[in-house]
């Protein structure tokens, strides 16, 4: 078969190698040792370390199963199409390990209708908002000025600072809110009552773009640890 | 083997390809009790339901826990998950802390407090929400309606100053916006918002047990920020005992226990007779 004709015989050759391609591929990049390779970027202050499966979670069924489901979805045999290959990594998989009922800005409290002109500006609704991974940086945001989103209005009674709120505001000066304010509300530190106290600005975007942590070594909640998080996905597994 | 031996092999290989894909069988999709057919509640049924039980819930976590405690000198604070404050949460802490949880469960129910002259300006409605909440202050009527931006069917139920505590500390509060509340007022409103104009027996049940499982998480929260207390003589004895009793407080399954016989008869009841009522309506329309 292979004689007939020698465009022929490159053609069988080409898929040939085509298919090995494929399947060295398929059997060397799920590999741990090719996690760099296939990272979209370095992972985020904190993140350093975690394995690629720690947010990457693999998708209910198997590949041709869920295959199988998005050609149905394709073609109108089912209502809902299916992660393929991995999840998607959304609040949940965050708040898994962050989970912090102190939180002074949890993701959900901007759900509520009267935030949403704050959200068509910036969408507190999802973490990744903010903390878009694989980007080597605590905060993708520019600037550290979004408090103005809901804030702009703002009226502070008993002021306890001595450049009051009302002429920070007045000035538009909303880089100045996180020298003093610690946006998730998890540090544990004093705030100043002078201005010319609080933490340089050039410090909190040294912080912001994933530098030292100038607001406190000390958290009130601490996050999980990738060994931590999956002891307790195996615990909550079993207990199903 | 001719080339037309070899389209064959080739439109054989494809058919198998098909059909191993569909003997397979797909990823199970999540419509066991969502079908149509299985939906016998309105949103706003089950929403007034709930809001019902949360005002049971909340007045007898005000009258029963903070009224009563603070006679016993227990403090109530809007910091008291700071390590330096001893204190509990405020009623209005005590719902926010249900509705986080309620947000952590996979049941897709919003709960918000907001208010005209809020202690916390982050409460104060704006937009729709404050144009509702202009009507509730009249009629004290639920709002119902749907929110376009969100797709999202929400619900605003009047929250009034059931107890002397609610005036009391709204009034003498530093950062209070209006000092003149007095018991009967339409302090605010909680919003409820639910992704689907209708629910089926399993969603309605599963929306009344995300509350009530907030509700222990946060009572239990609390009752582990008084584990933390630094000096003895400020920890109340947890037991079965209420505050008005003395320097006790309810452990948590005596303060569900205490929910669930105030709101269960009622919410029962209105599950029972809405099938009952449903049933009906189902053998007039066939």
């Amino acid at each position: 078969m292979l004689n007939r004709n020698p465009l022929r015989k490159r053609q069988y050759i080409g898929t040939l190698i085509g298919i090995i391609v494929t399947i060295v591929t398929y059997i060397i990049l799920p590999l741990k040792q090719t996690e760099d390779f296939l990272s979209l970027g370095p992972l985020n202050t904190g993140h350093e370390g975690l394995s690629c499966n720690a947010c990457h979670t693999d998708a209910k069924g198997s590949l041709i199963q869920q295959l199988q489901s998005n050609m149905a979805y394709t073609f109108g045999a089912r209502k809902t199409k299916v992660d393929f290959g991995t999840q998607n990594v959304d609040n949940k998989k965050c708040i898994a390990c962050h989970d912090r009922p102190n939180d002074r800005h949890p993701t959900h409290r901007f759900l509520e209708p009267k935030f949403k002109d704050a959200i068509a500006n910036i969408d507190a609704t999802q973490c990744e908002t903010c903390h878009r991974e694989h980007n080597d940086t605590r905060v993708v945001l520019a600037e550290a000025n979004f408090c103005v989103n809901c804030h702009y209005d703002l009226e502070v009674k008993n002021d306890p600072i001595n450049v009051p709120h009302s002429t920070l505001i007045s000035n538009k000066q909303w880089n100045t809110c996180l020298q003093c304010h610690d946006f998730h509300g998890n540090h544990l530190y004093k705030v100043a009552e002078k201005i010319e106290d609080t933490i340089p600005l050039q410090e909190i975007q040294n912080y912001l773009r994933g530098g030292k942590d100038p607001f406190s070594s000390k958290k009130k909640h601490l996050p999980l640890s990738e060994d931590e998080w999956l002891k307790m996905k195996a615990k909550h597994t079993n207990s199903k | 083997m001719n080339r037309y031996g070899i389209k064959n092999l080739v439109f054989l290989l494809a058919i198998n390809s098909i059909m191993f894909l569909q003997s397979c069988g797909g990823v199970p999709e999540e419509k066991s009790s969502t079908t149509q057919s299985n939906k016998v509640f309105a949103v706003s049924e089950i929403l007034t339901l709930i809001a019902e039980e949360n005002d049971i819930t909340r007045t007898l976590y005000t009258k029963g826990i903070v009224g009563a405690g603070k006679k016993q000198g227990l403090k109530f604070d809007e910091d008291w998950q700071d390590d330096e404050v001893e204190a509990g949460p405020l009623p209005a802490l005590f719902l926010r802390g249900i509705s986080s949880d309620i947000r952590k469960s996979i049941v897709p129910l919003g709960l918000y407090l907001g208010s005209d002259f809020p202690i916390n300006a982050s409460n104060k409605f704006t937009g729709k929400q404050a144009e509702l909440f202009e009507k509730i202050k009249t009629n004290k009527e639920p709002q119902h309606f749907f929110e376009e931006d969100q797709k999202l069917y929400t619900s605003m139920f009047a929250d009034l100053a059931v107890a002397a505590p609610c005036v009391n500390c709204h009034n003498e509060h530093k950062n209070t916006t209006k000092t003149d509340w007095k018991l009967g007022d339409v302090m605010g409103a909680t919003t409820w918002q639910y992704p689907s104009d209708s629910l089926s027996y399993k969603e309605a049940i599963d929306v009344i047990k995300a509350y009530r499982n907030g509700t222990k998480a946060i009572y239990t929260a609390y009752l582990d920020k008084i584990a933390t207390f630094k000096i003895d003589s400020t920890k109340p004895s947890i037991g079965n005992k209420w505050p008005s009793k003395g320097f006790y407080i309810p452990t948590a399954d005596v303060f569900i226990d205490s929910v669930r016989k105030l709101t269960s008869y009622k919410s029962f009841e209105k599950l029972l007779a809405d099938s009952k009522r449903r049933k009906n309506n189902y053998l007039v329309s066939n």
